[in-house]
């Protein structure tokens, strides 16, 4: 039985507006709705550029609204939690007063039978805006815009910036050959797969033979040895940013295992100051004590399970200029 | 484009099996369709010059998920390879380009997705425009059902030709699916296509290389893509100019059609680019069942051309595929395969 693993990535951009869209978000803060002029037409939401040429357009901006006409519409019966509103709602092309083109934006209606093309709507806009399409929450029946909540005004400063948290949940199968390894792990064993056919050994579940382009099972399965030499390592000074964790400059390190072709890559190097790494430095396997195990495995992370990294043996170095002259 | 000088054909192509869900990884589906694409040619990864892939790393949850799927060509010795992250059919179109440089023989292009990965109802929203569509969750569905609004009024479709479309590719009955709830009025279940999970491999080859291989090539004769504006509060959504454009270009006015295969995820898309193609009843659309069928996300372009060559190697003369990326047909490509006697 295959086994699936959930994981949420979110990017928290942060957009650049330019003039134009720049322009728009600003006055959305002061409850206005510009468009641009395109030559005998205005654009709204407003482009840089004539959608038709590709001109750049100037930037005459033209108020628009705030009420206009529905003039194509579709029911969303079940929001998603992207959705404006919380309950069913209608999106529609909404044409402003003094618009040519339509505006996508939803309108809260009741129901569908409250829809229909022609129907006149204006937006209820949000107490508190901050220069976002979503500053009008929806468009609401009528010639009237409201607003919901406490007023707090326009934006003091031009809007050129809009954040966008962008989040997925994504469930991936992980492949048998991952599980298999990180299962030896638990034993203390770093399990590699030979390949039939070239007789190339790869570690870390990888489960294929990336040059013959074949799967490997587990009559593939050998044990590799636990010592090995640097071949090469980066010192990775943290920037900081959403999700990082580390704080202080740490090595990742490539160890050649003995008497094979693997190299473990991306590799932690145990009690060992950074600036002390060097190529030709030999090191031992770290596993972790059946006190140390955690849901996530040891420091290394993904299949490679209890295998917390590498620790200088005390053996002399090897002095091999071509150590480095390799990359996996 | 009309055709280059160095004849291009397309030799053979596989796909998995299509399914809801796989427990395979997209590197397995690519591995799985690659074999069984050029095995029955007699060619193995060795005799590959060149291969481009098609893929999506907001579908996979992955950056850089094309790096793995390296792993089901055998790029070792190192590979010419390329990647776009459209549908395997701008792949195709990729590779037809690389050919047409005359110094290699022999392409492969693929399209892969897990599309049962993550939500697409959630995902595509966020590849929308970042300012005005994707902060209101603005997802294909509610596109589609405005062009399908669209498309209605301007009277190419109706309620019922719509589900006579899905009956066609589906099975079913007309009376029964109308009677339907609507999913996103005027748009029925029985409208949208299917979540599904798969890749396509192709094999391409040039002139004598090909003519030795199979009995009977598909000839690329004429291929060409457009883009319209990526926003659809500025596009007619009652048609479909890019893909006139890219089907004049690719020279379908120089002679019939006897089949052509349209990636219409939804059933207007079909009726609006029968429409804007010209075609009438003589010309045999969708016999694959198209997207409405199987929709492989980043494959079923690829699979649209795939099954136009069938045609031709089945004895046809001349079949179209098509191929379409983005809201409401925003881009369309189209390819026109030939025979030989």
């Amino acid at each position: 039985m295959t086994r699936f693993i959930e994981s949420t990535i979110t990017f928290p951009y942060k957009r650049s507006l330019g003039p134009v869209v720049g322009a728009f978000m600003t006055a959305l803060t002061e409850k206005q709705i510009l468009g641009i002029r395109c030559q005998d037409a205005v654009l709204v939401p407003p482009m840089e550029w004539d959608p038709a040429t590709g001109a750049e357009l100037p930037h005459e901006f033209v108020e628009v609204g705030p009420a206009g006409t529905v003039e194509s519409w579709t029911w969303v019966g079940t929001p998603s939690i992207q959705h404006p509103l919380d309950h069913s709602f209608a999106f529609a092309f909404i044409r402003l007063d003094g618009a040519t083109t339509p505006l996508l934006h939803a309108v809260d209606a009741g129901t569908p039978q409250a829809m229909s093309e022609g129907m006149r709507v204006a937006p209820r806009w949000r107490g508190s805006r901050e220069g976002r399409i979503d500053d009008i929450i929806c468009f609401v029946r009528g010639e009237a815009a409201e607003t919901e909540g406490e007023d707090t005004g326009g934006a003091t400063d031009p809007v050129t910036r809009m954040d966008y948290l962008a989040s997925i949940t994504y469930r991936n199968p992980v492949p048998e050959a991952a599980d298999r390894a990180t299962e030896a792990s638990r034993e203390h064993r770093l399990l590699g797969l030979r390949c039939p056919t070239c007789g190339r050994v790869y570690a870390g579940g990888r489960g294929l033979c990336p040059v013959d382009a074949i799967e490997l099972g587990p009559e593939c399965e050998v044990d590799l040895p636990h010592t090995g030499t640097i071949t090469n390592f980066a010192i990775v000074t943290p920037v900081q940013y959403p999700g990082q964790t580390e704080t202080e400059p740490f090595v990742r390190a490539f160890v050649l295992l003995d008497g094979t072709d693997v190299i473990i890559p991306y590799s932690v190097v145990i009690e060992l100051p950074a600036d002390q790494v060097k190529v030709g430095l030999r090191v031992d396997a770290v596993w972790a004590s059946p006190a140390e195990e955690t849901e996530e495995g040891g420091g290394m992370g993904g299949s490679w399970g209890s295998l917390l990294g590498w620790i200088p043996n005390g053996e002399p170095d090897i002095d091999d200029p071509d150590l480095v002259n390799r990359i996996f | 484009m009309s055709a280059p000088s160095t004849d291009i054909a397309v030799i053979g192509w596989a796909q998995t099996p299509m399914v809801r869900h796989t427990d395979k990884s997209e590197t397995q589906l690519l591995m799985e369709a690659i074999t069984d694409a050029i095995v029955p040619l007699g060619l193995t990864r060795a005799d590959i010059d060149y291969t481009c892939l098609g893929s999506c790393d907001y579908i996979t949850g992955q950056a850089f998920s094309f790096v793995s799927n390296l792993d089901a060509i055998g790029a070792w010795p190192p590979k010419r390879d390329s990647h776009v992250e459209m549908d395997g059919a701008w792949a195709l179109y990729e590779a037809w380009l690389r050919l047409q440089e005359g110094d290699i023989e022999i392409a492969v292009v693929t399209g892969s997705g897990r599309s049962s990965t993550g939500d697409p109802a959630l995902i595509y929203p966020m590849e929308m425009d970042p300012y005005f569509l994707a902060p209101l969750g603005a997802d294909p569905l509610t596109f589609a059902a405005l062009q399908a609004r669209a498309v209605i009024a301007a009277g190419i479709a109706d309620e019922r030709s719509m589900a006579e479309v899905a009956v066609r590719a589906r099975g079913g009955d007309v009376e029964t699916l109308l009677a339907e709830e609507y999913l996103r009025q005027p748009l029925r279940r029985h409208d949208v296509p299917p979540i599904t999970d798969g890749a396509a491999a192709m094999v391409l080859a040039t002139g004598d290389r090909a003519r030795r291989l199979v009995e009977r090539p598909a000839y690329i004769t004429g291929f060409d893509h457009r883009t319209e504006c990526h926003n659809p509060s500025f596009r007619a959504l009652d048609d479909s100019p890019s893909t006139r454009i890219a089907a004049e270009s690719a020279g379908l006015s120089d002679a019939p059609v006897e089949v052509a295969e349209l990636q219409a995820a939804f059933t207007h898309e079909e009726l609006l680019l029968r429409e804007v193609l010209g075609f009438g009843d003589e010309v045999f659309v969708n016999s694959s069942g198209g997207a409405l069928r199987d929709n492989p996300i980043m494959a079923t372009g690829l699979c649209r051309v795939g099954h136009a060559a069938n045609h031709i190697f089945g004895g046809g003369s001349r079949a179209l595929a098509h191929a379409t990326s983005g809201p409401c047909l925003q881009q369309n490509l189209v390819c026109i395969l030939e025979g030989r006697s």
